[in-house]
């Protein structure tokens, strides 16, 4: 119940005060930008949008491809991330293009995506994958090579076996790295599914999003910020949670992250 | 705690020499830093007998740690040097051997309690019913047996030092091995967790090799105290502790022996090559 309990009471109010202020300047006229929709306007699309459907059906498709592409990355980061990070030569041979492949925005492959699998769901999954292998991939190599000597010591004297190290000593304390990259990735996953739905795959939030656009109905657009910008605090709340809960006790006091 | 009685395994008793627990001949060290290597002990030549008690002095930066590493098995000397334990040349750590480092925080896995830290050497080597008895021995030696299910985090600096030295006894190691081990806790701690290891000492008769700056604490635990000094270092002084134990922080650090032994050791040290 977390979630609930870090609801903060001043900030919520803050938050009201300024869609007031936002709804009072719009209807008053003090405001006066083309297709600016006061707040009252986003709220009667958005019940709109929600009775017709429309908003879930594109919001499942989001939050489905998110994930999904998050899991897949997870896994291809971990892996990769522990070969590279316990293998020296592994390593060796691969840094420098890992190095000059991270350079490359992960958003400047779109049109390669589009090339390659066309306006799909695959383009998206592809995208998605590409981009939130980064932090994972990254976090896990540093993880395991950061391992403190006295632990590499410890091991030693106690004559453990190199997969007794490795399962007891070097992953345990990799732990906490590793969960930070997959938070870091889960976010990054959310930005590369709209992008790629505003462009390439016509599905999902980001695509009701650019269709909105099209259409000129900015509360429409509105709605659809929203809807991202609070799917975005949902799946990073749930992630918390769930790594609080998985790996708590084996993270706390090791100065790691959830 | 009881500590039961056993034969205090001061000096030797004459006429009964016992085995020699560990054997250095000749033994040199050069570590590479950025720019070449460097010879950082030379020649060293020693012997620890079984339960026998050793400090190792010197100056900081005079090698103690590096000679204790090459001990333990986790770092090779240099070529032509002979270092066994028990007769055994001593390639990587070898078994009753076990080594309790300075840095108790850093060795310590925080993500385990403080049992299962205790059991970490004993996983796959003891029975799982056996485990239990075994950690609970550890524990009871050091007064922790309250405190198996915490983490090292839970716990202060002493306290996580006494889990480290539970681990190590947890293993009945014939031979430990000390780095500076109470060098980073306040006096009254460092004078508790001093009586405790006497005792285990005591009960245990197990050879301990302990590395220290601090030369009232090498007079107060050991029954002989080696100095090195020199650059490269080397034994520049072997000094023989004959206090009765079992021993006391406040009478025996008011005998003249204590006083007269800790003269010695402090001009030993201050006197380069002396």
């Amino acid at each position: 119940m977390g979630v609930f309990r870090r609801v903060n009471g001043l900030g919520l109010l803050t938050m009201i005060v300024l869609l007031g202020l936002w709804e009072v300047l719009v209807r008053s006229g003090a405001l006066d930008f083309q297709n600016l929709p006061a707040p009252s306007a986003v709220a009667a699309r958005a019940q709109d949008l929600v009775a017709s459907g429309e908003l879930l059906v594109n919001l499942l498709h989001t939050v489905r491809v998110t994930l999904l592409g998050w899991l897949i990355a997870s896994v291809v980061g971990v892996g990769l991330g522990l070969v590279l990070g316990l293998w020296r030569p592994a390593w060796r041979w691969s840094m420098a293009s890992l190095e000059m492949l991270r350079a490359v925005p992960p958003i400047s492959l779109v049109p390669l995506a589009l090339f390659v699998f066309g306006f799909s769901v695959r383009t998206e999954l592809t995208l998605i994958i590409y981009a939130s292998s980064w932090p994972v991939l990254i976090n896990t190599i540093e993880g395991v090579r950061t391992v403190e000597q006295e632990l590499h010591d410890v091991a030693r004297m106690l004559r453990l076996s190199q997969v007794k190290t490795l399962r007891k000593i070097v992953l345990p304390a990799a732990l906490p790295s590793v969960v930070v990259g997959l938070q870091l990735s889960l976010s990054l996953a959310l930005v590369l599914a709209v992008v790629a739905e505003l462009v390439g795959n016509p599905s999902g939030l980001g695509n009701g999003l650019i269709l909105a656009q099209l259409a000129l109905r900015p509360e429409q657009v509105f709605v659809y910020v929203f809807t991202i910008g609070l799917l975005g605090i949902v799946l990073n709340a749930a992630f918390r949670q769930v790594a609080a809960r998985a790996f708590g006790p084996a993270i706390r006091g090791q100065g790691g992250a959830p | 705690m009881t500590v039961e009685e056993t034969t205090p395994p001061g000096p030797a008793i004459d006429g009964a020499p016992r085995a020699v627990a560990c054997r250095c001949r000749d033994t040199s060290v050069d570590l590479s830093f950025r720019g070449g290597s460097r010879r950082i002990l030379d020649d060293v030549n020693l012997e620890l007998l079984d339960g026998e008690f050793v400090s190792i002095l010197g100056r900081s930066g005079s090698g103690k740690t590096t000679l204790l590493r090459v001990l333990g098995g986790l770092l090779e000397p240099g070529p032509g040097s002979l270092v066994q334990f028990h007769g055994e040349s001593v390639v990587g750590p070898p078994e009753g051997v076990v080594f309790v480092f300075q840095n108790y925080a850093a060795s310590l896995l925080p993500w385990r309690t403080i049992s299962k830290n205790v059991a970490l050497g004993l996983e796959g080597r003891v029975p799982r019913r056996e485990m239990p008895s075994r950690i609970q021995e550890a524990l009871g030696m050091v007064g922790l047996q309250d405190r198996a299910q915490d983490y090292p985090w839970q716990m202060s600096g002493g306290m996580q030092q006494r889990v480290q030295l539970a681990r190590s006894l947890a293993m009945r190691p014939r031979g430990l091995l000390m780095d500076e081990p109470f060098g980073s806790l306040d006096a009254m701690t460092k004078a508790s967790l001093q009586d405790q290891l006497q005792q285990v000492h005591q009960r245990t008769g197990t050879t301990i090799a302990f590395v220290t700056h601090d030369i009232d604490e090498a007079v107060f635990l050991s029954d002989r105290i080696l100095i090195l000094g020199g650059s490269p270092a080397t034994v520049e002084h072997d000094i023989r502790v004959d206090l009765p134990r079992p021993r006391d922080q406040l009478a025996t650090k008011e005998l003249p022996e204590f006083l007269r032994l800790r003269r010695c050791v402090y001009n030993a040290i201050a006197a380069p090559g002396g």
